[in-house]
């Protein structure tokens, strides 16, 4: 008995040791939201793998004052909204600060107001849907541009650079994809170029001759193609190609993907889009590009904005020296840097502007292709 | 009008695969009254191996010499290894549960689509897996109409292997075999058919039907990805219902209907519900003729 007594003493001073230890091993966690499996499984990867390479990188500089170690918890929207708001819970019920994501506009959206509640800090690095930042939540941030900006620079390229007359545009219906072709339509309008036909398919189909048999009776100067992943994208290239489609081919940020050119190959070839222009000869996109390669492979369209959210994130935590939301904010909108992806400065919605230009496929590459500003790129 | 022959060549090539994935789904029916479930998984398989199995050909250059003969290798060893991935599937997943409720297939046969779609997944990782696009790339032109080769290969194809099952069903003794099994296991058996073996059989046929499909459908489309057996799996099962489940001249029409219905719905009415239109279709079969147009059970062509 009385030896019992001691053990009983002994396991109770360990507990207490253990304890006091756990006190001083403060863990800082963030929340990562993505597609991590279904058919946008690619672009959520992409996405917490730039959160990775930021993580590794602040911890490299010394990681943050009052935290011993920073821990990314991912969760899977698979790009439906239902399951979007269930990530926002689990992220809640971790007491995560921070979370960046989601991919889908139609994800993030409803995500942001479970997460608004509880003011937890909402960065998206992909989200180019107008109501992300428009619906006045106090701590929601993007990073990436918005398809506001994004159609009418695509307007202006067709007319302006393409010299196109005409237009057919087909989206796959959900709120990104015809958000902006909707967006390409009115602006169409506006700037005197004819909407021969606004054609819709389903996400996820694979056979598109029926659209593009229309498309090709209709003769447009250019086939504008607005689809929610580049997986639909190289499928509808391909056939338009195969079919003959003398149209040229516009598409958005989603196409901004190696494996479009990989699967499409040929069919790729010409194929413009607009994206967010990012300087790759400045410091901070060299470090984070190769770190990401040596781990990750290609860089996917959004891996950059991924990692420059969070990096947004951590640096506010740390500048703030707290976990106070209005604090961190105070800090991310005093920030004005020169990120991996662009010069970030955020304005009192939230956005951080938008900087889209066209890029152009050649030889299995993306080149930039034409700025609104200063015209054709040498 | 040269529109409209496009959207039906655009029709008998969508309805032709639909029709080879369907032939699975009515055949495994007709022997043990399962509707197979992971049966599109099969389909997606196929086109996954026969990714590879032309990316070993490409390294060891045998493409640049004989691209016809590669395709053709490729899809006879690929149909063979669905033949016995589906073989594995019956064993372990619906023969322990043939005297169990039929429920218990069934839902044993959902958790296999999603045990194996997965396991693609994770083998393959989440993107998409190029297909050479050499095989599509001649074709002719009258006019606007274009005809693209691998749309007269799938269109032969189709017709040979629907021909050779017609054959091995209604004038071989195996086809006999399968066609009394599906009548009666028990009469079967007692005059000596194994029943197993035939039950086997039927799923390693299906499968092998559905992973020429899935080579098609990757050589045409230019990529494959492992959750693509499952809308195709779908409608193809509507298209066995369709055409009468258990039947398989009515797998035939019902994929090929299937196909003119999706094509032309989202060319003369909307793109936007051309899956609907399939799925009305089954609907509509469901409820006003739940045997389909053919029949579900005129004794002869059952399988």
């Amino acid at each position: 008995m009385k030896k019992m007594k001691r053990s009983v003493g002994v396991v109770a001073v360990l507990a207490v040791a253990l304890m006091s230890g756990a006190a001083t091993a403060e863990t800082l966690k963030i929340g990562m939201m993505g597609p991590l499996t279904g058919p946008y499984a690619a672009d959520g990867n992409d996405i917490a793998n730039g959160v990775r390479v930021a993580i590794e990188v602040i911890n490299e500089a010394g990681g943050i004052e009052g935290f011993d170690t920073i821990e990314l918890i991912t969760q899977d929207t698979a790009c439906d909204p239902k399951q979007a708001v269930a990530a926002a819970n689990n992220l809640i019920n971790d007491e995560v600060v921070g979370v960046v994501g989601a991919y889908c506009s139609s994800s993030t959206i409803p995500a942001s107001e479970t997460l608004a509640e509880e003011d937890i800090l909402m960065l998206t690095p992909a989200s180019t849907n107008e109501m992300v930042t428009d619906r006045g939540l106090p701590y929601m941030f993007r990073v990436c541009g918005r398809d506001d900006d994004q159609a009418p620079a695509a307007v202006r390229f067709m007319k302006e650079a393409l010299g196109a007359k005409t237009v057919f545009i087909v989206d796959d219906k959900t709120t990104y994809s015809q958000g902006l072709a909707d967006g390409v339509a009115a602006s169409s309008k506006e700037m005197g170029l004819e909407v021969l036909a606004h054609e819709h398919v389903n996400q996820g189909d694979k056979d598109f001759s029926a659209i593009l048999t229309k498309a090709k009776a209709a003769a447009p100067d250019v086939l504008y193609m607005s689809l929610q992943n580049h997986s639909s994208g190289s499928l509808m290239a391909i056939q338009a190609n195969r079919m003959g489609l003398d149209a040229a081919i516009l598409s958005q940020d989603a196409m901004f993907h190696p494996n479009f050119i990989n699967v499409a190959k040929e069919a790729a070839e010409g194929v413009y889009v607009t994206f967010g222009y990012t300087d790759e000869s400045t410091e901070a996109y060299k470090q984070f590009a190769d770190k990401f390669s040596a781990q990750y492979g290609d860089i996917g369209a959004y891996a950059i904005y991924a990692y420059d959210a969070a990096t947004v994130l951590l640096n506010g935590i740390k500048q703030a020296g707290s976990t106070d939301p209005a604090k961190i904010k105070e800090a991310i909108m005093a920030m004005d840097f020169q990120g991996a992806s662009k010069q970030i400065k955020f304005n009192e919605k939230g956005d951080s502007g938008s900087s889209y230009i066209a890029f152009k496929i050649e030889n299995g590459e993306y080149r930039p292709y034409w700025h609104p500003e200063t015209g054709y790129y040498q | 009008m040269e529109v409209f022959i496009q959207q039906c060549i655009n029709a008998l090539t969508l309805g032709g695969l639909y029709a080879l994935i369907a032939l699975g789904y009515t055949m495994v029916y007709g022997v043990i009254q399962l509707i197979n479930f992971a049966h599109g998984e099969f389909f997606a398989a196929g086109g996954y191996i026969g990714v590879l199995l032309l990316g070993v050909m490409t390294a060891m250059g045998l493409m640049e010499s004989a691209p016809w003969m590669c395709l053709g290798v490729s899809l006879l060893l690929t149909m063979l290894y669905c033949a016995f991935l589906a073989m594995g599937v019956e064993r372990i997943a619906y023969k322990p549960l043939r005297k169990q409720t039929r429920l218990a297939a069934l839902i044993s046969a959902l958790g296999m689509s999603i045990f194996l779609s997965n396991g693609m997944m994770l083998a393959r990782g989440p993107l998409d897996q190029p297909y050479p696009l050499e095989y599509s790339s001649g074709g002719f032109e009258f006019g606007l109409i274009t005809i693209n080769n691998l749309q007269i290969v799938i269109w032969v194809l189709t017709a040979v292997l629907l021909v050779a099952l017609n054959l091995l069903v209604f004038r071989s003794r195996i086809g006999m075999a399968m066609r009394a099994v599906a009548q009666d296991k028990v009469m079967s058996a007692l005059v000596a058919i194994n029943t197993n073996r035939i039950i086997a059989l039927t799923f390693a046929i299906g499968a092998g039907l559905a992973a020429a499909a899935g080579i098609m459908v990757g050589l045409y489309y230019g990529s494959v990805r492992y959750d693509m057996g499952f809308v195709p799996g779908i409608k193809a099962f509507a298209a066995a219902v369709l055409g009468g489940i258990g039947n398989i001249t009515g797998a035939m029409i019902g994929g090929l209907i299937i196909g003119a219905v999706e094509v032309f719905g989202a060319a003369y009415i909307s793109g936007e519900y051309k899956d609907v239109f399939a799925f009305i279709i089954l609907i509509a079969v469901l409820y006003f003729k739940p045997t389909g147009i053919m029949g579900e059970n005129i004794d002869d062509t059952r399988v």
